[in-house]
């Protein structure tokens, strides 16, 4: 474990000091803060950070409500319940590669995608789900949480064993509604399980990748690229690891940064139920 | 009664979006590139006329590629599926039930240090892996990618079993060692049949994580230990997409995942424990 973690982090570290290019033959250099001072001033970077946050914030924030709603839909003891919580786990095993290509590029297609056909059947205008800078986001946010919310659920129903019964009898023999049942007992007992589910998702949600270079490639522009894209474009295609290492720190720091906050209001939130 | 009827008809439109496209994935795979590509059709035989070329390359000429890239898959999604949640329920067992102090380590911050081993972006470590793989020979070998993925798993299965066996009343484990039981005895009979549906979330999160992981694959292996997803991303050629292909390859992929979530299922949903605090 200590090995898998801290030596890739060192070594990328120290890539950050040096000027190592895939393309290019030049002499192993260090070249001190160089690529950190370049950091400053990359507005590129910039902008994959924000669109990174829309998706992480905008994205995990619906998976969560669906899947909570799902979750607590499919305790209920509905007879189906066995057979959708099944169907409703299959998103999250179809391969990313395919749900990137089959339903982010040929469901979401402005050219022959069935979407807009079955818009157009009902007399709605076509939506430019890839090439409008503002509608794509919202395409990459739809694609990952189609993919992703069974895995929400998932955590959910499991939280959703453990929550003991007594309360839950002795407020409905009290005449409490359903909705002030879930609101009152399940909701808060359920804190730790969503702390957990949020915080796995979004951390996989910062790597965003594979649907964006898929889907969008990023574009329009520069609308829907992550920074995980732009570290890989950097990094592969541009060849130079140096900075692409400087700038996944940077996202790094973010990270860090955003776990630690949202940890901290959700044991807040938590907090106020005991 | 009008709950209920809430409740259905939101399961129906849920399942209508979550089945679409993978309905859309099944007919794409008996669809001929030209059915795909120039318009929405969306019934065999009244929109377009089904064939089977993508099933038969899949069955045929592909056969030994795909045998051999599920097995890899299956060796190693399950083994790390196994060992990662083996691993974090002892760690979320730990973390819940005895109080540790490293410096100023708490419980707290060594969860957090868990978790963080998630943050940095693939991209920036892989590197890092090509070396040390290469330099302890593990490239391209099962083992080598169950290693991989164990650890990328670990801090996830680590916080699940934490919820856990959270959840487990602690009056139960103090009963059975009033009772003599040992704890280890405690543990594998008491703590953990209750926290099973955590284990089993967390055995599916991990196998189906390292079941569709493409990014170590590619760079990990290259003939023997290849995976499913490499195999579905050589659909994708600069000469174009065989669509059909990878629709077949797609959906052949999933089944063994669904089998597995259709088997666990039904440990998912615990009995109450009211019945053992009486």
């Amino acid at each position: 474990m200590l090995a898998l973690s801290i030596f890739p982090l060192i070594f990328s570290l120290g890539l950050t000091f040096t000027n190592v290019n895939l393309f290019r033959r030049t002499p192993l250099r260090f070249v001190g803060l160089e690529n950190w001072a370049r950091i400053f001033s990359d507005e590129a970077l910039l902008e994959t950070l924000i669109n990174t946050v829309i998706f992480v914030g905008g994205g995990v924030a619906i998976q969560y409500a669906l899947g909570l709603a799902l979750a607590v839909a499919l305790n209920q003891g509905l007879r189906e319940q066995r057979l959708m919580r099944v169907l409703f786990l299959l998103p999250m095993m179809v391969s990313p590669i395919a749900v990137g290509f089959i339903i982010g590029r040929m469901v979401f297609s402005e050219g022959f995608g069935p979407i807009n056909d079955m818009l157009d059947a009902l007399g709605l205008p076509a939506v430019a789900w890839v090439t409008s800078p503002g509608v794509a986001k919202w395409t990459i946010i739809l694609v990952d949480t189609w993919q992703w919310t069974p895995l929400m659920m998932l955590l959910i129903l499991v939280g959703l064993q453990g929550i003991p019964g007594e309360p839950i009898q002795a407020a409905r023999v009290d005449g409490a509604s359903e909705w002030q049942i879930f609101r009152h007992i399940v909701f808060p007992l359920l804190l730790p399980v969503s702390i957990t589910a949020i915080l796995i998702r979004a951390l996989e949600a910062f790597k965003i990748i594979d649907i964006i270079r898929v889907v969008t490639g990023g574009g329009p522009g520069r609308a829907t690229e992550s920074v995980t894209a732009y570290v890989y474009n950097v990094g592969a295609k541009q060849g130079d690891l140096a900075y692409a290492a400087s700038a996944a720190y940077v996202l790094l720091f973010v990270v860090i940064g955003v776990s630690f906050l949202a940890l901290y209001v959700m044991r807040r939130v938590q907090a106020r139920y005991e | 009664m009008k709950g209920r009827l809430i409740t259905r008809a939101f399961l129906l439109a849920a399942a209508f979006v979550t089945f679409f496209p993978l309905y859309w994935i099944l007919i794409t795979s008996f669809k001929t590139q030209l059915d795909i590509v120039v318009n929405p059709t969306y019934l065999p035989w009244a929109d377009f006329m089904p064939t089977l070329e993508g099933w038969k390359w899949l069955l045929t000429e592909a056969r030994a590629d795909v045998i051999r890239a599920i097995t890899n898959s299956l060796i190693v999604s399950g083994g790390s599926a196994v060992i990662a949640t083996m691993l974090g329920a002892a760690a979320g067992y730990g973390l819940t039930r005895f109080q540790y102090r490293w410096r100023f380590w708490r419980n707290e911050d060594i969860a957090f240090w868990f978790i963080s081993q998630r943050m940095l972006p693939p991209v920036a470590i892989v590197l890092a892996f090509l070396l040390m793989f290469r330099w302890l020979s593990l490239l391209d070998t099962q083992v080598g990618l169950t290693i991989a993925y164990t650890g990328f798993a670990i801090p996830f299965t680590v916080w699940i079993m934490r919820d856990a066996f959270a959840q487990v009343p602690l009056e139960l484990e103090e009963s059975a060692g009033v009772d003599g039981a040992s704890a280890a005895g405690i543990f594998f009979r008491i703590s953990l049949p209750l926290a099973l549906p955590g284990v089993v979330g967390s055995m599916l999160f991990a196998f189906v994580f390292a079941w569709n992981e493409y990014l170590f694959a590619l760079m990990l292996t290259f003939q023997e230990a290849t995976t499913v997803p490499l195999l579905l991303a050589s659909r994708i050629t600069s000469f174009g997409t065989h669509w059909d292909q990878l629709s077949a390859l797609t959906l052949t992929n999933l089944i063994p995942a669904a089998i597995l979530g259709i088997m666990l299922e039904r440990f998912l949903i615990r009995n109450r424990t009211e019945g053992s605090l009486k």
